[in-house]
């Protein structure tokens, strides 16, 4: 299993140990469709794979797979203005909480406090402090699943910023019935919580990096990635924890529960 | 256009073929038996999906497919009757819950999809590039056809991938690690959304891999999406998955998709198939 400690060259993922021997064919052939204009999608029959996939890991077979044998196109651009093979390249964080997800077992507690010291050393903070936003921008935010997505119908960031998508995984309003369940319910978040300046920080940390609180969440690190702005993110937090925002409205008395989960 | 020769093996498969015809479930019957079975609000969440499978639009496009099989076409002008899709040529029945499997011809393990590729290019004669074999998407593809009309063949049977070679063993191996992979920016694995059982993505109720009454439904395909009012493949929901995951395209008929698809396929083992199936 790959240990935290087994930090990989970041460019191509993963050293494969294998003879160049086995492992020239595969590329040579996928080096002349490649001059020949072809893309794996359009051989009909793909070379054979060598007797070297067996010889590999499932990981480094894995690796090889989405790097080296044609898996993805991995030359699009993206909109951060790097490549799609970069997004296919693991960092430590998600390669160790992949293992563990894979494995079925729990995290155990050393590597957790190795992915949570991770999040806590790169968490950067405002300058000028943790602060409220606009709820009401905060609330596009948290409704909206636009941004990043490659491959086909890519998202053009210049027409429409990027969301937070957090509905996707949790409910918020609690008049909104069309809410995931991925994540714990946050309606009433502010409410329940109040709004002092240890958490202001709290959540501002949650966003940036979740694994500093929950190591290996399935929630995505905003901050880390850049995937919310520093001003977002103070949208955000408004839309959680300002009085004012529905988030932190009692339900009205004919909201229907029940209504929500029969959807 | 068909041939007697009369070796055992052939004998074989044909006797093999016709216990395995009165085994087919219509897809409707399938799903009410599952959801009999179990208790699960992924199987049920869409009733009016279940009200209409029988009317069930993919069922229009295997016909086509059928028709299109037996068709002599491309520069050979060859039917697809000589096609080995796993248990012989010409074999159907029963063949799409075995796949993705190796295949001596080529050395390699594939997919349906792959696999019909290179029986229209090397009986056929068709190139790569002609639309017949190019198009993938669509139900007026011929891709979608022969897929749909084949896999219906399957309908009712379990799935049941073999995992005799070791470059079955190994695809299937590192479809599992694709399956977990975290990468890109928002950090998500089909796991995060696929391995819990009743969670919801918005108003969607996700099917779970560690389920298979649940796995099946969810790699039943073709089925018609509704929502794009087109028969679609397991290729599509899988680029559809990374689109949604904000990683790469994947590439259909490449090692990594069909690695995942021996996984995922695995999953769903001795679950029947619902095929072809209705989705949202
Ligand atoms: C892919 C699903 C997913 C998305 C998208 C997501 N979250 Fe989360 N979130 C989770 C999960 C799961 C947890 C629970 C942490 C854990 O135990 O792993 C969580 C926890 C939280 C918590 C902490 C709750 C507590 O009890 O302390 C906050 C706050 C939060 N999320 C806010 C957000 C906001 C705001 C967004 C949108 C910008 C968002 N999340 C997007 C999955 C998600
Ligand atoms: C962010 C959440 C998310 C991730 C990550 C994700 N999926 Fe999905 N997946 C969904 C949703 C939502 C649906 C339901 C489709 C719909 O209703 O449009 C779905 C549908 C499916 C289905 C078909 C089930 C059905 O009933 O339509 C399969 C199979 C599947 N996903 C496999 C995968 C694979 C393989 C991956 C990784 C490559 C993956 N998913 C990653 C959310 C996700």
């Amino acid at each position: 299993m790959t240990h935290p400690a087994t930090h990989r060259s970041p460019v191509h993922g993963t050293p494969v140990h294998r003879s160049p021997v086995h492992r020239s064919p595969v590329r040579s052939a996928l080096a002349a469709a490649a001059l020949l204009g072809l893309s794996a999608a359009a051989m009909a029959a793909p070379p054979a794979p060598e007797a070297a996939y067996t010889a590999m890991s499932a990981e480094e077979l894995a690796d090889y797979l989405v790097f080296e044998a044609g898996g993805f196109d991995l030359d699009a651009k993206t909109q951060d203005g790097g490549t799609a093979r970069e997004r296919m390249t693991q960092d430590r964080t998600q390669k160790v909480c992949s293992a563990i997800a894979r494995s079925g077992t729990d995290l155990d507690r050393a590597t957790a406090a190795k992915i949570s010291a991770l999040a806590d050393d790169t968490i950067e903070f405002p300058e000028d402090g943790v602060a409220l936003g606009d709820w009401q921008r905060g609330e596009e935010i948290a409704r909206s699943g636009f941004g990043y997505r490659i491959g086909h119908r890519v998202d053009n960031h210049d027409e429409r910023t990027p969301g937070g998508n957090c509905y996707a995984c949790h409910q918020l309003d609690p008049n909104e019935i069309a809410y995931g369940t991925v994540g714990p319910s946050l309606t009433g978040y502010g409410r329940l919580r109040g709004t002092s300046e240890a958490m202001l920080k709290h959540t501002y940390q949650i966003l940036y990096n979740p694994n500093l609180f929950f190591p290996c969440t399935t929630m995505p690190r905003f901050g880390h990635h850049g995937t919310l702005t520093q001003q977002q993110i103070a949208d955000v937090m408004a839309y959680l924890l300002d009085p004012e925002s529905p988030v932190n409205q009692e339900p009205p008395q004919t909201a229907d529960a029940e209504s929500a989960d029969t959807d | 256009m068909y041939k007697t020769i009369t070796t055992a093996a052939t004998l074989a498969a044909l006797l093999t073929t016709a216990a395995i015809a009165d085994e087919l479930r219509a897809p409707e019957d399938v799903l009410q038996g599952l959801i009999d079975d179990n208790e699960s609000a992924y199987l049920t969440q869409s009733e009016q999906n279940i009200m209409m499978m029988p009317d069930n639009a993919a069922l229009w496009t295997a016909e086509e497919g059928k028709d299109l099989f037996f068709e002599e076409r491309g520069p050979n002008n060859k039917s697809l009757e000589t096609c080995d899709l796993g248990k012989g040529p010409g074999v159907v029945d029963g063949v799409y819950v075995e796949l993705p499997r190796f295949f001596e011809d080529t050395g390699r393990v594939m997919d349906l999809e792959s696999r019909l590729a290179y029986c229209m290019t090397s009986i056929q004669g068709f190139s790569p590039e002609d639309p017949e074999v190019k198009r993938r998407h669509g139900s007026d593809s011929d891709m979608m056809k022969l897929q749909t009309y084949i896999a219906n063949r399957s309908s009712g049977l379990p799935w049941n991938p073999p995992m005799d070679h070791p470059l079955e063993q190994a695809m299937r191996d590192a479809g599992e690690v694709l399956f977990y992979r975290r990468a890109g920016t928002s950090d998500f694995s089909c796991a995060t959304c696929h391995t819990n059982t009743g969670k919801r993505i918005r108003a969607s109720v996700l099917p779970n891999i560690n389920e298979p009454h649940e796995w099946t439904k969810a790699i039943s395909w073709p089925a018609y999406r509704v929502g794009h009012q087109q028969v679609r493949s397991s290729n599509h929901r899988i680029r559809g998955c990374y689109w949604q995951m904000r990683q790469p395209q994947s590439i259909p008929g490449s090692d990594a998709a069909i690695a995942l698809m021996s996984f995922w396929t695995d999953a769903a083992r001795g679950e029947p198939a619902i095929l072809p199936d209705k989705k949202r």
